[in-house]
């Protein structure tokens, strides 16, 4: 019945959080998720600040959890197209993407990627590495399945030739699913700016300048590189490394002039890691104002300062050159305690860059009717006093498509709880 | 250089007995911390600092224990109300008993730690490390 | 041990670099297999992974085991995950061990390798010998009574209890003052919205009141907490009065309180006009502020990110200036207070300097900063106060502004700029200091009762920082709102949403399953002494017919009878003597 059904639109971890506070209250959910994996962004980092877990392994339970849940059922590698009726009737028109892989067969062995002759860069990476035409995005993929990439299959069929459990099938066809549902949940979560709007910096043009993001993925041991942090230019080991926070933070001339609400304690913890890896290696942080606030953050930064010898200077830098030898790069910056315009050499610079809604969330707010705000997040019904409310009654939101909020994982984790209470509350009474 | 004096250096091997509740989560946090201490300690989970019986202890260096370090939560912190008094009180006991078995006392030490301890963890590892590397081997090992 | 012979497959995780950095995972694969009773050994990448899982479902399946051991991270995160494969490859989840080789071993080792792998040979080696004496259990069931106890009746409380109620559930609310409201009964207006507080705070006590499932008590307090998730005896006391109601969950809504600085920090208690934020909540409130100030000074952080001082970054002072201000900084008595940061107190700030400039808007606004941590939208909120001619200045805060008052009852504060290092010398009228909020006392006394531990930074600790923030290590205890960390309004509703989901959960469902942790009596071997049901805490031990038994519901584990009992008559399931003794043999001789 539609009353007891509910639909959760993205697989990241304020969204598995509701699914399993819902599920576990007796709810059917169904979780849907555009990408061939649910995980999000928390699947992307390597540890967690301040604790310093490893991210996967503290996410991996969860999404364990929900593939394995009775009252889960994922539909992954799929999209919301359509949404019809009102608050304890929806009616949700989902397409599910072909995949090209029989889920339910696929034993994610990988011999069919092994064969596949297209190498293309991996997403999940941000790009900083490759895989192949059919791939898994990451190792502890839930569901545990590959998936080929129509765009850039050659379709030469090796995969299916190979697959020694049939589970190939390059005939699939996409498909429309009609679901009758009680609530909705919009848990999307974010992208990140894009730095190449700051021509001065020049992301994109200098090989040694990497988002924060691309740094996760280097750290990560189940990265491109194996966790090990080269430069991307020749390899070598970083020896000077400085993060510019609020690239396109607080920064008027992009509308984004909210604060992020966890750049300074990520880059905090990333440097903190780094220090920790290689000793040999100095790094800089350059801030405005270093928002460490949280649960045991001050502390962590103080460890930071005295510990690890993070150092920390008080500048937005104007411009960054590149060395077109070393590939080094020059980071001008008026230090703001000098009073002076200062030059220092980096071998590796990695950008803070705002988290902005993502390219989709526009147009899935128009197919709920969902009002976003002025930079395009998901509008909240009250942000006192109904915080997870969206504007349309019976559709909820949670995890960072609502804003920045405090923006880390204990919160989009509460979010999602909150969401879960907010449905129960309004479903029972129906 | 150092490592001919590193060979002949006596590593302690000590058992340390920690509550799942209080010293065992401050021995995670010390972890997740990443508090660093020598590697001479052993860890044995149990629910309550009540459960262990003297004779867990006694066999322990029966055994060739270097030192036992038994922790658990701060008095009035007991997960399960009383458990870590009735501890305390066997202490008293085993400290007196080791005596007569020719056992120095202070190779047992009783500690209080919270699940929010970590650093106090790791300091306390590196402290009763010291203490019983002082102290020499366990005088049984040698009879 | 069983009828059948131990067959134990060990899985050794990598844990992606976080182990296998440190501990050669294939050596002590390798050495696991040379264990008596390992019938098969594998590393894993990441053994809580699906294919890590599915290897262990296989495994046992294919070689027969009837024993796991997971070598890997702390069995307070993945112990359940585990034991639910184990379940799946129809092993009883108690034949299931977790051997710490991560958070004990090569997180703590990091830079001591071939250490770091021997321990984790021998922890291994322990694991083993521990195994080899388990024995499969059956959990029992409890119930769990459908209706809640919510502590606290501040915003959050009532959010909790409002949320539970709408959901069918009975909640009683209990409020230790006269009324209902909490910290938001004394402020003023609510940021970003500059809404007065009564506007969220009428309609939410008085739909709390209308609520006919919600029964509240307010000059009560919690005198008394006994019993278990599902089965909690709660005894209330009002007005030396009690009263025992019976509770299935229980959700902590205390809050924190606003700190008041001791007297004479930066003159507080001593001028009249040295007032808190909170206080100036008040006076705002009240009109009590008739003429005009020519100006106004806050100072943020009084009493907060008070840590020590470790290390200060003078780079860019001319050299003769640097000397000076080390010196004047080592000299500068250590300022008390918290270590942490309260996150609100620069919003909160910047709300009383716009309502101030509001009102009298030739006043000029000084806020004295370390840093301004204001967040997520409400920067544009911070934007706004500058727009509006409110003056931020960063100090130098490891040195405590002075405040002298001159004759005709002005006050002086003087700091230091933290961009030229040079003394600042401000006469104003008002000096605001922006305090943390600090957790209450009331909270160790809960603390105790309810048997949470408390952070470092004094808050209600979370069962797990980053995973499980609103749940506690006490099944069927749940925190919302400033009990854990300082929040404000939204962080506080959201908390408490999540707290009571959580707790609806438990109820909802009625029943829950709980560890198969009791003690067992052999009754041949009991004397009847009676000790057992003397030190049993909850009352699990009975005597008839000169026997002891006991109550397996009421049983928690602890095995405090088992090492008391003078005849050893008593076992504590799965933490019986003989596995905890082979452990300790294990881990002091190569024997398992």
């Amino acid at each position: 019945m539609a009353e007891k059904t509910v639909l959760i639109i993205g697989g990241g971890v304020s969204g598995i959080q509701a699914s399993l506070d819902l599920a576990s209250r007796g709810y059917k959910v169904y979780l849907v998720e555009k990408s061939p994996s649910i995980g999000g962004r928390m699947a992307q980092l390597d540890k967690t600040f301040p604790t310093l877990d490893c991210s996967m392994c503290i996410l991996a339970p969860k999404m364990i959890d929900c593939s394995h849940h009775a009252n889960v059922q994922l539909l992954t590698y799929s999209e919301v197209k359509r949404v019809k009726g009102s608050r304890g009737n929806f009616l949700v028109t989902v397409l599910r993407k072909p995949r090209f892989v029989d889920e339910t067969k696929c034993t994610g062995c990988g011999i069919c990627a092994d064969h596949c002759p297209v190498e293309v860069p991996n997403e999940f990476d941000e790009q900083l590495g490759m895989r192949k035409a059919i791939y898994m995005p990451f190792p502890q993929a839930v569901p545990r399945s590959m998936t080929v990439d129509k765009a850039n299959c050659i379709e030469c069929g090796l995969c299916q030739k190979m697959c020694q459990a049939g589970a190939v099938d390059l005939k699939q066809e996409p498909k429309e699913v009609e679901l009758n549902v009680g609530a909705v949940i919009v848990s999307i979560g974010f992208d990140l700016f894009d730095p190449t709007q700051i021509p001065t910096y020049g992301y994109g043009r200098y090989r040694n300048l990497i988002t924060s993001l691309e740094l996760e993925r280097l750290l990560c041991a189940s990265g491109p590189t194996g966790g090990h942090l080269i430069r991307p230019s020749d390899g070598k080991i970083p020896r000077k490394i400085a993060f510019i926070q609020c690239v396109g933070s607080r920064d008027r001339r992009f509308g984004t002039t909210y604060c992020s609400s966890i750049c300074c304690k990520y880059s905090v913890k990333d440097a903190v890691l780094i220090r920790e890896h290689e000793p040999n290696t100095m790094v800089t942080i350059f801030y405005i104002d270093l928002r460490a606030f949280g649960k045991g953050f001050q502390e962590f930064v103080n460890r930071a300062k005295s510990e690890y010898g993070v150092r920390f200077v008080r500048s937005s830098p104007g411009e960054i050159m590149e060395d077109p030898v070393t590939k080094n790069l020059a980071i001008w910056y008026e230090d703001t305690v000098a009073g002076r315009i200062e030059s220092t050499e980096f071998d590796l610079v990695v950008l803070c860059p705002a988290l902005v809604p993502r390219a989709d969330a526009r147009e899935l707010a128009k197919v709920l009717g969902a009002e976003v705000d002025s930079y395009g997040f998901f509008k909240a019904a009250d942000i006192l006093t109904n915080p997870v409310d969206t504007t349309v009654p019976g559709i909820f939101a949670c995890g960072y498509c609502l804003g920045p909020k405090t923006g880390d994982i204990p919160d989009s984790i509460m979010q999602g709880s909150a969401t879960a209470a907010r449905v129960a509350e309004v479903l029972e009474r129906v | 250089m150092e490592e001919a004096k590193v060979e002949a250096e006596f590593e302690p091997v000590i058992l340390a007995f920690c509550c799942n509740w209080c010293s065992y989560a401050g021995a995670d946090l010390a972890g997740t911390s990443r508090f660093e201490y020598p590697t001479n300690v052993r860890i044995i989970r149990v629910m309550c600092s009540g459960r262990i019986d003297p004779t867990f202890v006694l066999s322990a260096f029966r055994w060739g224990a270097d030192g036992v370090l038994i922790t658990g939560c701060h008095p009035g912190d007991c997960h399960y109300v009383q458990g870590n008094y009735m501890m305390e009180r066997r202490f008293a006991f085993l400290k007196e008993a080791l005596g007569h078995l020719g056992i120095e006392p202070e190779r047992l030490r009783l500690e209080w730690i919270s699940a929010g301890e970590g650093e106090k963890f790791a300091a306390l590892i590196r402290d009763t490390t010291q203490k019983i590397k002082q102290m020499g081997p366990n005088p049984l090992k040698t009879m | 041990m069983g009828e059948e012979e131990p067959r134990i497959g060990v899985f050794i995780c990598h844990c992606g670099v976080n182990i296998g950095g440190v501990v050669n995972v294939p050596e002590v694969v390798k050495y696991a297999k040379t264990l008596p009773n390992v019938a098969h050994a594998e590393d894993n990448i990441y053994t809580c992974s699906e294919a890590g899982l599915a290897s262990i479902k296989e495994a046992i399946k294919k070689r027969k085991l009837n024993r796991v051991i997971v070598a890997s991270c702390t069995p307070r995160t993945h112990e359940p995950l585990f034991r639910s494969a184990c379940s799946e490859a129809k092993l009883n989840h108690y034949l299931f061990e977790m051997a710490n080789i991560r958070e004990q071993c090569s997180w703590v080792h990091a830079h001591q390798l071939e250490k770091a792998t021997k321990k984790a040979k021998d922890i291994v080696r322990m694991a083993v010998a521990r195994a080899t004496w388990l024995e499969p259990q059956e959990e029992p069931e409890l119930e769990i009574k459908d209706n809640a106890l919510v502590i606290g009746g501040g915003i959050s409380g009532m959010t909790a209890a409002l949320t539970l109620a709408d959901q069918g559930f009975k909640v009683y609310l209990v409020e230790k003052e006269p009324e209902l409201g909490g910290n938001l009964r004394r402020l003023h207006k609510l940021y970003p919205t500059m809404q007065d507080t009564l506007e969220i705070l009428e309609p939410t006590i008085k739909a709390v009141s209308a609520n006919k499932k919600i029964e509240t008590l307010v000059s009560t307090t919690v005198s008394d907490v006994k019993g278990y998730v599902g089965n909690f005896k709660v005894t209330l006391a009002k007005n030396g009065e009690k009263r025992e109601i019976e509770i299935g969950t229980i959700i902590v809504a205390c809050g924190a309180m606003n700190y008041t600085p001791p007297k004479g920090l930066y003159q507080y208690g001593v001028y009249p006009n040295v007032v808190t934020q909170l206080e100036m909540d008040e006076l705002l409130r009240n009109g009590k502020i008739e003429k005009p100030p020519e100006r106004v000074i806050m100072i943020q952080c009084v009493g907060a990110r008070k840590g020590e001082i470790r290390a200060v970054d003078l780079t860019g002072f001319p050299k003769s200036d640097t000397a000076r201000l080390l010196a004047k900084i080592l000299k500068a008595k250590r300022e008390e207070g918290w270590p942490y940061c309260s996150k609100i107190c620069c919003m909160n700030a910047i709300k009383n300097a716009i309502l101030i400039k509001e009102k009298f808007p030739e006043t000029d606004v000084i806020i004295l900063y370390g840093d301004v941590r204001v967040y997520k939208e409400y920067e544009d909120f911070y934007s706004e106060a500058r727009e509006n001619q409110v003056k931020f200045v960063k100090h130098i805060e490891e040195v405590t502004p002075e405040i002298t008052q001159e004759p005709e009852g002005k006050l002086t504060v003087t700091a230091y700029d933290a961009l030229s290092g040079l003394e600042m010398k401000l006469p104003c009228d008002w000096v605001v200091l922006s305090t943390p909020l600090i957790p209450r006392k009331e909270e160790v006394i809960l603390a105790r009762m309810l048997k949470i531990p408390i952070s470092q930074d004094g808050f209600l600790m979370e069962a797990h920082l980053k995973l499980r923030p609103v749940d506690t290590q006490m099944d069927g205890i749940f925190l919302a709102g400033a009990a854990s960390g300082p929040k404000d309004v939204p962080e506080s509703i959201i908390s408490a949403k999540a707290a009571a989901a959580r707790a609806s959960i438990l109820m909802a469902n009625k029943k829950m399953r709980t560890e198969a942790l009791t003690s067992f009596v052999d009754e041949e071997q009991c004397i009847g002494c009676g000790l057992c049901e003397e030190i049993c805490s909850y009352g699990a031990h009975y005597l008839e017919d000169a026997k002891s038994h006991t109550i397996a519901a009421l049983c928690r584990g602890c095995g405090a009878c088992a090492a008391e009992c003078p005849r050893r008559a008593i076992t504590m399931q799965h933490f019986t003597d003989a596995q905890i003794l082979a452990q300790v043999k294990a881990a002091l001789t190569e024997e398992v």
